[in-house]
């Protein structure tokens, strides 16, 4: 994992001191508040429905055991008691105050964490892989390319005032865990012996995003050297910071420049810019070196694996007594990945229990538990995912049963990754000042009506996302089953989308019709699923069934109590 | 206009100094620069008015004697007219870079291409909605002259460029830390 110098150190520490001194002109009334939402903002600090929110960054979704117990104890001490883990790999806590921010800041910095650009018109936390360097299908470790663009992107000067946010994603796996596709910038990374004399090169895909206009990113550059993405992406960053639209939000994602001008003409632009940045005089200074990757790389080798056999399926769950093989072989073909090493495994925490609290929430008891898990299993260190579950990457087979039967009584066993009930939502209209809608009751009430783990086993893969608003923090676009949360006349309904998918085969789901009350929402989503069970061939997942059948026969379903229903909310 | 201005060269320290040009806006334009209440005669002209206006002799005079600069809008497409510019680096003593708001990130990457492409080593200098904190970034992009929004604190805003002083990617002023700790570990 990587490990601050001083250089990180210095400004992380610098940045609490000049966010102190910002937060200290706000209470004085020397900054405006319209003047200071941009500074708070670059510094992760919301405004939320009720109260500021701070959003952290978790690089990549790294995280050590004792950044983790610092993350529990901040919730402690500044918040209720609990964190909400999110799409972008961070953790925000939903009740801090404004003066007491620049302290919380100062205690992330005591164990090298920030919350620099997790919001704003920026650079946002760089995200990837939640299995980096210990999947099974990876060909590159990407974290160090995470690292130094991590670092480059860390205050850029002149990219504190983008358009819009901007998001990179970075992926170096044969299966995209990452959603590439959806981000400003995708970031593939590859080893052609043909290209760089082998060394490690970059595909930028640019133009991708959800939010009220779903695009999937176009690939625009192919076989860029790892040394020139500084120069490359200053090129792609200015053409968008010159040229995206600031006359109007929700058209002002590069995106939207991308679409507008023509993939190939974007390229053409940014090829342009960097024709004069990437000349032989300023190579020398904006590429990245050799000193630089051993400087970071060096962080992310191997922790100190032993000498193991692989355990063969059958061997793992015959440690289990009878009583408890069926529950823990269900949680090893759901929660437990693959790994590079013979004899290891990693483990997903679920943290979607059904129909308690909002997917991706941590109490800091759970936080602190889960800290004492890496400590034991896995060498001290989480991931986050996605997906907001929690990963333990590195865990010897033998010692599965050993920490499933600790995970159950810190609620975070629960088998349903991948599953139906693994709920990808936003904070929704609980919490978040622009939701139209609740995310959280709706994730909570089809969590109840799909309760039982077999039936939920047998259904397989599915990906559920709720989004409480337009921006679709939920990504509900890219979820087989989509939930969008909108305003009619100052009602919350829910439109359902179908058929979106993420990974390799990414797809932007369509509207299926007239949008639902939150009370038919199981209903619809129980009708759904009948015609993929009814439908389904042997062995095919529900993505694939609705590719065969299209949208008819589940759209047929889902409006057949159309008008039946009285309107209301969930209880 | 301000009175004064912070300025800070690029090995040198930010202070205040006498601010001896005033921005027009282009407005009133009857043919000419106007008589503008200022002693020195000092005008920051807009570009796109420079552009139509700059061949003309009374223009040429004043440019002659050092009195004439321009600006750039934040949707001025400066590499459209490179050929202008690279001609006004003869002419102009200042140049600037307008903020229509705090916010509007535009001017950053201009005064970037302003020192990177079009090599300008004269001032660079940030008007409109320049506030105290985006003056550190300024100063990283190729800023060396700040004429703050006329209620901005100009004590606390000289105290903004050694905030933070480690950087982790090149600008104007500096080489990324990064990279001058590999000189220094060697």
């Amino acid at each position: 994992m990587y490990k601050y110098d001083h250089i990180d150190q210095t400004l992380v520490d610098q940045r609490v001191i000049q966010f102190r001194d910002q937060v200290e002109r706000r209470l004085n009334g020397t900054i405006a508040e319209e003047e200071f939402r941009p500074l708070r903002l670059q510094n992760g600090l919301y405004h939320q429905r009720h109260a500021y929110m701070l959003r952290v960054a978790i690089p990549y979704g790294l995280l050590s055991a004792k950044q983790l117990r610092t993350l529990a104890f901040i919730a402690d001490k500044y918040d209720r008691g609990y964190a909400h883990f999110t799409t972008r790999q961070n953790i925000q806590f939903n009740w801090v105050e404004l003066e007491q921010t620049p302290d919380i800041l100062a205690e992330l910095a005591k164990v090298e964490m920030h919350a620099i650009q997790t919001s704003g018109n920026c650079i946002r936390n760089i995200t990837s892989d939640a299995f980096a360097g210990v999947a099974a299908d990876e060909y590159i470790d990407p974290r160090p390319i995470c690292e130094l663009l991590r670092q480059w992107s860390t205050l850029h000067p002149e990219f504190a005032h983008l358009p819009r946010k901007f998001k990179f994603a970075i992926n170096g796996a044969k299966e995209d865990r990452t959603v590439l596709l959806c981000h400003d910038v995708g970031i593939e990374l590859k080893k052609d012996p043909n290209i760089n004399n082998g060394e490690l090169t970059a595909d930028i895909y640019a133009g991708g995003g959800m939010g009220r206009t779903p695009i999937l990113g176009s690939l625009i550059k192919q076989g860029l050297p790892w040394q020139v993405l500084p120069s490359y992406l200053t090129a792609l960053l200015r053409v968008y910071n010159r040229f995206g639209r600031r006359d109007n939000l929700y058209k002002a994602r590069i995106k939207i420049l991308v679409k507008s001008l023509g993939p190939e003409e974007f390229a053409r632009q940014v090829e342009g810019e960097w024709a004069y940045l990437h000349n032989e005089a300023k190579q020398s200074k904006d590429n990245f070196t050799k000193y630089e990757w051993e400087r970071v790389a060096k962080h992310f080798t191997k922790p100190a694996y032993q000498q193991l056999n692989t355990m063969s399926d059958e061997a793992i769950p015959a440690a289990a007594t009878e009583a408890e093989r069926g529950a823990f072989t269900r949680w090893l073909k759901r929660n437990v990945k693959s790994h590079q090493v013979p004899g290891y495994a990693s483990v997903i925490l679920s943290l979607k229990p059904h129909g308690t609290v909002a997917p991706g929430d941590a109490t800091s008891a759970q936080m602190n538990a889960i800290a004492d898990l890496a400590d034991q299993y896995s060498f001290g260190e989480l991931r986050v995912t996605h997906e907001q579950n929690l990963v333990l990457a590195d865990v010897e087979q033998s010692k599965l049963l050993e920490l499933w039967q600790a995970a159950k009584q810190q609620h975070v066993a629960l088998p349903n990754i991948g599953l139906l009930t693994d709920i990808i939502a936003c904070p929704g209209g609980d919490f978040c000042s622009l939701a139209n809608a609740k995310s959280l009751p709706i994730a909570k009430a089809i969590q109840e009506r799909f309760d039982d783990l077999d039936y939920l086993f047998d259904l397989g893969d599915i990906s559920l996302n709720i989004s409480g608003c337009i921006n679709s923090c939920g990504h509900h676009h890219v979820g087989n089953i989509g939930v969008l949360g909108v305003d009619k006349d100052g009602e919350e309904w829910y439109q359902i989308t179908l058929g979106g998918e993420q990974g390799n085969d990414a797809s932007i789901g369509k509207v299926i019709g007239p949008s639902f009350y939150a009370n038919e929402i199981p209903d619809v989503m129980t009708s759904l699923i009948n015609v993929y069970v009814e439908q389904r061939t042997t062995d095919e997942p529900f993505i694939e069934t609705y590719r065969r059948l299209g949208v008819s026969p589940f759209k047929e379903a889902a409006y057949k109590n159309n008008g039946k229903h009285s309107k209301g909310a969930l209880a | 206009m301000n009175k004064q201005i912070i300025y800070f060269p690029k090995d040198g320290k930010p202070t205040l100094i006498i601010n001896k040009w005033q921005v027009w806006d282009g407005e009133r334009d009857a043919g000419g620069i106007p008589n503008l209440d200022h002693e020195l005669h000092k005008v920051l002209v807009p570009f796109h008015w420079w552009i139509t206006h700059h061949k003309n002799s009374d223009i040429i005079d004043r440019a002659n004697k050092g009195e004439v600069g321009v600006w750039f809008a934040a949707d001025d497409d400066i590499l459209k007219h490179a050929d202008i510019i690279e001609e006004g680096k003869n002419r102009w003593p200042v140049i600037a870079a307008h903020f229509p708001i705090f916010r509007d990130g535009r001017s950053f990457s201009t005064a970037a291409l302003l020192r990177e492409r079009f090599a300008w080593t004269g001032e660079v200098r940030a008007i409109g909605d320049v506030l105290i904190d985006q003056l550190l970034k300024g100063a990283r992009v190729g800023f060396d002259a700040f004429e703050l929004r006329p209620d901005q604190k100009l004590d606390i805003g000289l105290k903004q460029f050694d905030l933070i002083s480690v950087t982790t990617q090149n600008s104007w002023r500096d080489q990324r830390a990064t990279t001058v700790a590999q000189l220094v570990d060697r």
